[in-house]
């Protein structure tokens, strides 16, 4: 979708005018708001980069990033080297995890992480020898780069590379497995957040490997266009930046200064003038866009075999001396870091990860450098202000990049009418920040937004699951009408069968070939029989079309029901996935593929139980009928036979029995089919 | 800020205070020239507003089982203490503007739920109240110095509020508005009078008060847009429909029909334009809504005052379309980003 966008003419005569007006400067970019903190970006940015340090204890969480977890593929006292994988999965969406030196593995356990949760996660803890025994081209790549898409993934998937802008997607799994798919190639260089400076420094020190990177990209995917979008206010990056693009294809654009110009959708629009629509993906739009520090991650890989095992961490804050960049090993500590800027008060209060817009306060400074922490932000506590009423004067509807109503949305969230939230797109809402930055009331916005969210996802869930129970309940009352049905045709069944044997002995008593040993009980069984026949003129036509519905009838309940079974599965197995933070579609797709298999032999060998009885039934009606022709006289006695008959019902029982239990059997052996994907999760 | 568990971390300068202090700061210009025309009688006025809506707002707090303090000064009593200070005669008696203060905040404001919750303007909800319970006293107004000879004293106006015996009479310095003047001569079937057709040039140079005035509240109405205190749709609209309607009707009967400066300068339009629909909480929240919001008011302005029963309309005109905001905010909603239009939405469905 394309919108016309503010003119260029607009924007140029805007370049003086905001001068005077200040908010004018809202007129330069392309999306709609944004805001301008103050950067304080020359706090990091003004100190030279800092040498690495190897801590005495590195922590490597298995989940870094968006997706999966990983298993560790050492244990514990292993020695490693440096850049070997320790740590990767077969399944889905994941990133292998590589040491980031030489050293003993020494426990493999539950630490605290960086989520806000505050839920400990298991982790490596590798112990350095500091020998920095390394393992070279540990990818072990040619050198060249990748000619298709699919080599291309396959050593971004092996280096460990997720997107390094704060989100954390894996990166393989963001590039389609096509050439030409993919028409724009954008570098994401605006670094809009307040106080972090990594990738400002990281386009000055490695300009070069962040062009080559996306060169080398570009060629695998057949990407005519490569576009660089870097914010006006880091000229030096800007320089070396165009200094490294010289000569190659890749473009470099400096886009305007505002924040959340950093945002994917808020930067493609700017360098492409394209409004990425919701729920669609780089594939659909032939764009996409990986922060720079992916790009050179993707260089290191390709070129040298190096996997992800360090990256660029702003070590910043209002609470510290001499804040810095530092290249940090994975897992080191947060507050070795942070020490290591002279705090200027003693760090009792929690450190945040990433810009102060959009970071996440940690639960506990003891927490490790995960793949996508760029930032370390140490700003001491300020006292709190007094949160007013909202006089709905529209500041947060000026500076929303989405333009949505944030008053609205509020107020809706407020009153927790959810429908309404939802109507008016919360689930848009990038979280960005800018709303409850310019509110004069002081109202955490952003706040009610989240927890709206996350209401509705469980109302939502709520929903399914009182759908199913409804559909659980309602099959429950088909199952036990057919049961009783069932059970009717069953007494049938048996009464003819007495009949048959009554017939039979009738007929020997008759002949006088063999002499009874019991005359009464004969006599009962005749008895019972001559009254059963007497009672059901017309057994044959109605026992056939019973069996029919009864056929039909016992599948479809039987198979609702495992439906419902199936659907709870899946639903806990969302939830599961939702507190993981995890994918939804991977998971669910396997899991619920193999309920069709599972339902289709389990309805053939049913049916074939259920046609097996009916058979034996018609035959024994059939057998009684005759044999009521013959014995018109016995029809007293009906005590006996009841009795009789109520014992050779549970006989007849048994093959039932035997049906479930095989149904059973199949269930278990279903869930242990290879899912077949090409049964989606419909059934549901 | 640091008290809340997640981001942003940040805050900028903005606050309620802020932005209440410079909606009043704005009014400065025309408070002068208001003292300047029409002598003191509007601060005793404002003094006397002031302190009632602080008593009642405290009140109200206390029986609502509010924290007062932070209520208190959150400085919004201040606004509508002002709006409702500038309608009223600046001579008339005490207890017109205490009833009416009175009755705004009450009514206007605790009723709904305080600050935010309101659904009619309080300033204007007073002063509909005062023009409805009070005709005579409010449809009399001080004339200008320029056309008394002379001007009030501090005393001279002290004594009159509050009806102390004094060398002056009401009478004596009231005289009916320009507005009225014209409405009272449409209603005899008399062509309107020179005043009615000035240019806003020459009602500055002969010192018509209400130019003046105006022409003060329009400049610290600039001022506010330029910090952002009000937004540009109220006054852009409310001008700008009031202007064509009046242009239409003066370009057909010039006799009948006074010009476009007369309505833009007279009466509490440009109070309105500028401090009064800008109110946030009772107008339109989105963009397209605040102009249709904006420019309905200066239609509704026009008509009330040609052919209502009121000489000025701002408080009707105000108030009737206040009641229109969540219908508007409802259809004007923006597109959001990467959505269609809502129009191409519902014909696509």
């Amino acid at each position: 979708m394309k919108y016309p966008s503010k003119s260029k003419l607009l924007i140029w005569l805007v370049q003086g005018y905001s001068y005077l007006y200040p908010m004018a400067k809202r007129w330069k970019h392309h999306f709609h708001g944004g805001i301008f903190p103050k950067y304080n970006k020359e706090l990091s940015n003004s100190h030279p980069l800092k040498t690495q340090i190897i801590p005495s204890e590195l922590v490597l969480s298995l989940q870094q990033h968006i997706g999966l977890a990983v298993e560790p593929l050492v244990k514990k006292g292993d020695l490693v080297q440096k850049n070997q994988c320790i740590a990767d999965t077969k399944k889905g969406l994941n990133a292998p995890i590589h040491a980031p030196t030489s050293g003993i593995i020494s426990a493999i356990e539950e630490r605290m992480t960086p989520h806000a949760s505050g839920i400990p996660n298991r982790c490596i803890i590798l112990t350095p020898d500091f020998k920095e025994t390394t393992l070279d081209n540990a990818l072990q790549v040619s050198g060249h780069p990748p000619s298709s898409p699919k080599a291309l993934k396959e050593i971004i998937y092996r280096a460990g590379i997720v997107g390094m802008g704060g989100a954390g997607f894996p990166t393989f799994a963001k590039i389609p497995d096509e050439a030409n798919k993919i028409h724009t190639l954008l570098l994401n260089g605006a670094e809009c957040e307040p106080f972090i400076t990594c990738d400002d420094i990281l386009m000055q020190t490695q300009a070069e490997d962040i062009v080559q990177g996306a060169i080398i990209v570009a060629q695998a995917l057949g990407s005519s266009k490569v576009l660089c979008g870097i914010e006006s206010n880091k000229p030096r990056a800007i320089k070396a930046m165009k200094i490294a693009a010289k000569n190659t294809p890749v473009e470099i654009k400096v886009v305007p200064t505002v924040y959340p110009m950093g945002g994917q959708k808020q930067l493609t629009q700017e360098l492409t003038g394209l409004e990425t629509a919701p729920n669609s993906h780089a594939i659909d739009t032939g764009i996409l866009l990986m922060n720079v520090a992916t790009y050179s991650a993707i260089y290191q890989a390709v070129k040298y075999g190096n996997p992800l095992t360090e990256r660029l961490v702003t070590v910043s804050g209002l609470g510290l001396k001499e804040p810095f960049n530092i290249k940090a090993l994975l897992g080191t500590h947060f507050n070795i870091l942070a020490e290591q800027a002279y705090p200027k008060t003693s760090l009792n209060y929690p450190l945040i990860m990433g810009g102060p817009m959009m970071g996440v306060k940690m639960p506990s400074n003891l927490v490790p450098v995960l793949k996508t922490t760029n930032c370390i932000l140490a700003n001491p506590p300020k006292p709190v202000e007094e949160v007013y009423p909202c006089i709905r004067c529209g500041e947060c509807m000026d500076a929303c990049p989405i333009n949505l109503l944030p008053q609205q949305l509020y107020w809706y969230s407020r009153s927790e009418e959810f429908n309404k939230v939802e109507e008016l797109n919360v689930f848009d809402c990038i979280e960005c920040g800018c709303c409850s930055f310019v509110c004069p009331s002081n109202i955490p916005l952003v706040q009610y937004y989240r927890h709206s969210k996350a209401e509705i996802r469980q109302l939502k869930l709520e929903e399914k699951a009182t759908d199913l129970a409804r559909n659980r309940h309602e099959a429950r009352l088909t199952r036990l009408e057919t049961e009783k049905t069932e059970k009717a045709a069953r007494m049938k069944a048996k009464k003819a069968a007495v009949k048959k044997q009554a017939l039979e002995k009738a007929k020997l008593t008759e002949t006088g070939a063999i002499t009874t040993p019991n005359p009464k009980k004969s006599a009962a069984a005749r008895a019972a029989a001559a009254r059963a026949a007497a009672k059901k003129p017309t057994p044959q036509k109605n026992t056939s079309s019973d069996s029919a519905s009864i056929t039909e009838d016992k599948i479809k309940p039987v198979s609702a029901r495992d439906k419902a079974i199936a659907a709870a599965k899946k639903i806990a197995q969302e939830k599961r996935q939702l507190k993981a933070g995890s994918h939804p579609e991977t998971l669910t797709l396997k899991n619920t593929s193999h309920l069709p298999d599972l339902d289709s032999t389990k309805k053939n060998k049913r049916k074939a139980a259920v046609q097996a009885v009916v058979q034996a039934s018609k035959a024994r009606v059939l057998a009684k009928k005759q044999a009521s022709q013959f014995n018109p006289e016995y029809i007293n006695n009906q005590d006996e036979t009841k009795i009789h008959s109520e014992e050779v019902n549970q006989d007849v029982k048994l093959p039932e029995d035997k049906v479930i239990h095989k149904d059973h059997l199949a269930k278990k052996t279903g869930s242990k089919v290879k899912p077949n994907l090409t049964n989606d999760s419909k059934e549901d | 800020m640091s008290s809340f568990p997640t981001s942003p971390f940040l805050h900028s300068n903005l606050s309620v205070q802020k932005l209440m202090m410079q909606v009043q700061i704005a009014t400065l210009p025309a408070m002068l020239t208001h003292i300047f025309f029409f002598g003191w009688g509007i601060t005793i006025q404002w003094v006397l507003a002031l302190m009632t809506a602080l008593l009642v707002e405290f009140i109200m707090l206390k029986m609502r089982g509010r924290p007062v303090k932070p209520y208190l000064s959150d400085l919004s009593i201040l606004i509508t203490v002002t709006g409702l200070v500038f309608c009223i005669p600046p001579d008339a008696p005490w207890w017109i503007i205490v009833s009416g203060t009175i009755f705004a905040v009450i009514f206007g404001k605790h009723l709904y739920g305080g600050l935010g919750y309101n659904l009619f303007n309080p300033a204007m909800l007073g002063f509909a109240f005062l023009l409805i319970s009070f005709p005579a006293h409010m449809s009399i107004y001080t004339l200008p110095h320029t056309a008394l000879g002379f001007q009030l004293a501090f005393m001279d106006s002290f004594n009159i509020i509050f009806g102390l015996s004094s060398q002056l009479s009401l009478d004596a310095i009231t005289g009916a508005t320009p507005l009225g003047i014209v409405k009272t001569a449409v209603a005899m079937g008399e062509p309107i009078q020179q005043e009615a057709t000035y240019s806003l040039f020459s009602a500055l140079q002969f010192g018509a008060g209400w130019a003046w005035i105006n022409l003060a509240f329009f400049i610290g109405g600039l001022w506010m847009l330029y910090t952002r205190s009000i937004r540009w749709q109220y006054p852009v609209a409310f001008l700008g429909s009031l202007s064509l309607i009046a242009f239409i009707f003066h370009t057909i009967d010039p006799t009948k029909y006074a010009s476009v400066s007369f309505h833009l300068f007279s009466g509490g339009t440009m109070l309105a334009a500028f401090f009064i629909i800008t109110d946030p909480v009772t107008s339109s929240t989105t963009p397209r809504g605040r102009l249709i919001y904006a420019a309905c008011i200066g239609v509704l302005l026009y008509i009330i005052r040609n052919w209502g029963a009121f000489p000025d309309a701002i408080a009707f005109a105000i108030l009737l379309m206040n009641m229109c905001v969540p219908l508007i905010d409802q259809y004007t909603q923006p597109r959001v980003f990467g959505h269609r239009h809502l129009l191409d939405k519902k014909s696509n469905d």
